[in-house]
């Protein structure tokens, strides 16, 4: 059954164009350099050599001095794409009482500051959508022209479909990315992770095998991650057709530990990946949202646990 | 039915409000989109759960709430099926209230007895009363009877309604309401009232309607009593050796067809008969076979009355028996034919047996089938006749003794003892009559003896007599008539015979009442083998009676100066214990019962400006007590349920986490 669509609630993040610049320029201050780090033309440090590294980069100096051997690493100003996927299905409509705004809202306001900072950094961008009405993809691409037309993406799109039902949801996004994405690639994906089909998580840590960098962010509303019902209260998803009828207070934990256990699950696979996991709640500062995603692919080069 | 009582009682629809409401609460959960959802576990809220244990009670009480409510605001236009008298102004009433505890009103009408419907009606009547209404209760079974007095306490008689039972007495209306009639004749209310509660069969189908020239207003409710029933009953049974005569009555014709008398002793039946096809009473004789033990005679079928299907099968008559002594030489008339004493007994049909006998019995045995006695000029007793005397007068035996000119000739070793004791001499009468005293006993019939000029009579010793009254005399001053007790039995010592040889007095009419006199003392002296259900055992002399019934419950014994008097209300079979004696009597219907025809009764008797079985009944008061009980039944539910709310809501939270 086809769920309805329905319009972005941007809350107080619209415009999106002028809150993603300054969300970007306030996280990035100007600084223009590629988060990734490796084989390239300025020298960034050394790192202890682990089973297959180039030897090229065997620091040999290093070894006579301190007898250990060192790879020298250089970052690298070529191929440092993002990719953005967006969940656009329709529980990322959801608004709670307390929230600034929708999740998806909050998403696109993530997905585009990250997108300008990538572009500031020359890096391409390319936007992948899971489910979604009037959703445009956007393949790989830098330049001044590219942080509006991903915004244009983000403004355009409209939540709907239901994942719990439509098996082929991933397939387009996740098919476009392991067949396009290079070596190095981030790839991040902005969802809630609550109505993902089963196979997503499986899925979405298998497009690292490629040398690819993972983030996912799940963004929640205020109201899922605190449960702040009281009484008998009837909750209907917004996908998947489940309708509950339940006394808030005596189900209350068992629905925070069921929330927990997702975060965890994604959290322990992504990180057996080389990925990283962020939880975000739509009442959060975005900005702080936007340097803990870039600090954990900085992280990520940092440790030079590059797969 | 009008638009306001159809309005109110239309309130009874909101009975669905409670459950629309309670619908509706149900369905108040919030609901709202929350998209993880399926990650929360379903649960039956705890306040459902509570909402649900309490509901029930709630709407129980809610419901019949909202049901008194709309009978509250009908009751001024509820009519209920109660007795209630017509009442044209609002002066106080002085009511009767006949009550007809006969037999026939054990006939079942819609599944309950007409005595029982009769009793509901007199307490609704009572119910129905106002202060200052003055009540009183005859009962209309043979013979009617004061219930209760006249009286202003409602409680009282509401109590005493409450406490009567039917009887198997016949019915005897008129006396009954003659009785009513002077209960309510001298009472200071002005308006007067007699309502009678019965099927209205007392055996007189025939006779004058009731309630023609009542002076109170009779008024006769409860037609549906007065249906003509269809019954049969077996009145007594009488053993002769081999064969048993027994007694039945049908009434109508008809309902005795295909129906017979079974003799059975215990389980086996000895004898049967079919019964003849005819309405009213008629003897049936059944042939016994190797009848040994107590019998019983029993009506095959079934009819509107069982209690008088049986009656026991009695080895000796169950009429009194009265023996007449007497010489047959000496007594017999010159035209032939039996003595005159013993014809005129039979001419009374006092429901006695006769036996005439030549001698007195020597032998005490031989006497006890007697319970009374005529001795006709007797020369005197032996001492065998003298100690059987004795003994049997002891036990009740009455006795009139004739004396007649055999009485100076008595052989050597004969006297008049127990019976007179002294000399006794025979003459002519020196004076002719008795005198004027003699009315006294006899009323208008002793006329008839003033002129009285017999042959002779006897003289008596009066100093030897003891404790005797002279009850008349002779105009100069000779007794003519002694009455005197003997034991608990009696004796009448007549000082001149009957033989017509002798006097004319067998043809004069207070010899009848002097035999009436005797045959009256004789049952109550003896209390009779066998009475109709109504009539009185009367035990004189008696230091101690039991009498047990039917239904083995004891009866009460009314305690006079010279006797004691039982009166049975059912039929059936007596064990008696009186002084050191054991006796078994027979207390059996009345033929007249068995005849279901309603007495005609007076148009005016069904007036309804007299009562109406439709009276409205202001039931207000009671409905509003039960709303207001409800109410606070409700507001208990719902101080429990707040209390029992956080027991509830604590053992529902889960433990906190370590």
């Amino acid at each position: 059954m086809s769920k309805p669509l329905r319009a972005i609630d941007w809350g107080s993040i619209a415009p999106l164009r002028l809150r993603a610049r300054a969300l970007a320029d306030g996280v990035y201050a100007g600084a223009h350099r590629s988060f990734r780090r490796g084989p390239g033309v300025e020298f960034g440090g050394h790192r202890e050599y682990v089973p297959g590294d180039d030897l090229r980069w065997l620091d040999h100096r290093a070894l006579l001095r301190h007898d250990k051997l060192l790879v020298r690493e250089f970052e690298t100003e070529t191929d440092r794409g993002l990719r953005i996927i967006v969940d656009a299905s329709a529980s990322m409509a959801f608004r709670g009482d307390k929230a600034p705004a929708s999740k998806f809202a909050f998403a696109a306001l993530l997905a585009a500051a990250l997108a300008r900072i990538a572009l500031a950094s020359g890096d391409p961008v390319g936007l992948e959508w899971v489910g979604g009405a009037s959703v445009r993809p956007l393949p790989a691409m830098s330049g001044r022209e590219a942080f509006e037309r991903v915004v244009g993406a983000l403004e355009t799109a409209a939540t709907g479909g239901d994942l719990r039902l439509d098996a082929t949801a991933l397939d387009q996004a996740f098919g476009a990315i392991a067949r396009r994405a290079k070596r190095g690639t981030i790839v991040v994906l902005l969802s809630d992770l609550i109505d993902l089909p089963d196979e997503a998580l499986d899925r979405f840590a298998a497009l690292g095998l490629g040398g690819r960098v993972l983030l996912a962010v799940q963004i929640l509303d205020p109201d899922e991650l605190l449960f702040p019902f009281q009484g008998t209260v009837r909750l209907r998803a917004l996908e998947g057709g489940a309708v509950v009828e339940t006394d808030a207070d005596t189900t209350r934990e068992r629905y925070l530990a069921k929330l927990a256990d997702i975060a965890d699950e994604w959290s322990k696979k992504l990180t057996h990946h080389g990925g990283q996991f962020v939880r975000a709640s739509t009442a959060d500062d975005p900005a702080e949202i936007v340097r803990r995603a870039v600090s954990a692919v900085a992280g990520r080069f940092t440790h030079g646990v590059d797969e | 039915m009008t638009f306001a009582y159809a309005a109110a009682l239309a309130v009874a629809l909101l009975v669905a409000a409670p459950f629309v409401a309670h619908l509706l609460q149900r369905r108040r959960a919030d609901e709202r989109d929350f998209p993880p959802a399926r990650l929360v576990p379903p649960s039956q809220p705890v306040a459902r759960r509570r909402r649900h244990i309490d509901d029930r009670a709630l709407y129980a009480v809610r419901t019949a709430a909202v049901l008194a409510l709309a009978l509250l605001g009908a009751t001024p236009f509820v009519r209920c099926s109660s007795l209630a008298l017509g009442r044209d102004g609002g002066a106080s009433f002085a009511l009767a209230i006949v009550l007809d505890d006969s037999l026939s009103m054990l006939t079942e009408v819609d599944q309950e007895t007409r005595w029982d419907r009769a009793v509901r009606a007199a307490s609704e009547l009572v119910e129905g009363a106002r202060d200052g209404d003055a009540v009183g209760v005859v009962l209309a079974g043979a013979p009617p009877r004061i219930a209760l007095a006249p009286t202003t306490d409602l409680a009282a008689a509401r109590g005493i309604i409450g406490s009567l039972s039917p009887s198997h007495r016949a019915t005897d209306l008129e006396g009954a309401l003659q009785l009513a009639q002077s209960l309510v004749h001298g009472l200071p209310q002005k308006d007067r009232r007699m309502v009678l509660l019965s099927d209205l069969a007392d055996g007189r189908s025939d006779g004058s309607p009731l309630g023609e020239s009542s002076e109170v207003p009779l008024w006769i409710p409860l037609a549906e009593l007065a249906e003509p029933s269809a019954n049969c009953a077996v009145l007594r049974a009488d053993r002769q050796r081999d064969r048993a005569t027994v007694r039945v009555a049908c009434f109508p014709a008809g309902e005795s067809r295909g129906r017979a008398i079974e003799v059975s002793a215990g389980d086996k039946v000895v004898g049967r008969a079919s019964m003849p096809d005819v309405a009213g009473g008629i003897d049936v004789g059944v042939e016994l076979a190797s009848a040994t033990g107590d019998l019983i005679a029993r009506l095959t079928g079934k009819d509107a009355i069982r209690a008088d299907d049986a009656a026991p099968v009695l080895a000796t008559t169950g009429e009194l028996t009265i023996a007449i002594v007497a010489d047959p030489a000496g007594a017999r008339l010159v035209t032939g034919g039996a003595p005159p004493v013993e014809q005129a007994l039979a001419a009374l049909e006092l429901d006695i047996r006769l036996r005439p006998i030549p001698l007195l019995p020597d032998r005490p045995e031989d006497l006890a089938g007697y319970a009374g006695m005529v001795i006709e000029d007797p020369p005197g007793f032996t001492p065998e006749g003298r100690r059987s005397l004795a003994a049997w007068t002891d036990r009740g035996g009455v006795v009139l003794l004739a004396l007649g000119p055999h009485a100076p000739l008595a052989p050597l070793g004969a006297n008049f003892e127990p019976l007179v004791p002294g000399a006794i001499a025979w003459g002519p009468s020196p004076s002719a009559g008795l005198d004027d005293k003699a009315s006294v006993l006899f009323g208008s019939a002793a006329a008839g003896l003033l002129d009285f000029r017999p042959r002779g009579r006897a003289t008596i010793d009066l100093s030897a007599l003891g404790n005797a009254e002279v009850s008349a005399r002779w105009k100069d001053g000779a007794p003519w008539l002694i009455e005197r007790p003997l034991g608990r039995g009696f004796v009448f010592v007549l000082t001149v015979p009957t033989s017509p040889e002798e006097s004319d007095m067998a043809l004069r009419p207070a010899f009848l009442m002097l035999l009436d006199r005797m045959v009256n003392a004789t049952r109550t002296r003896n209390g009779a083998y066998r009475i109709t259900v109504g009539e009185a055992w009367a035990f004189e002399g008696a230091k101690s009676l039991e009498v047990i019934g039917p239904e083995k419950n004891k009866l009460r014994v009314a305690e006079e100066p010279t006797r004691k008097v039982v009166i049975p209300d059912r039929i059936g079979i007596y064990e008696i214990a009186l002084d050191h004696d054991k006796l078994t009597r027979v207390v059996a219907a009345s033929e007249k019962e068995v005849d279901g025809r309603p007495r005609r009764v007076s148009p005016s008797t069904r007036s309804s400006s007299l009562g109406d079985t439709r009276a409205r009944v202001d039931l207000s008061p009671y409905l509003a007590i039960v709303l207001l009980a409800l109410l606070v039944g409700e507001l208990a539910l719902r101080l429990r349920a707040r209390r029992t709310l956080p027991l509830e809501t604590e053992r529902a939270a889960p433990a906190p986490a370590p």
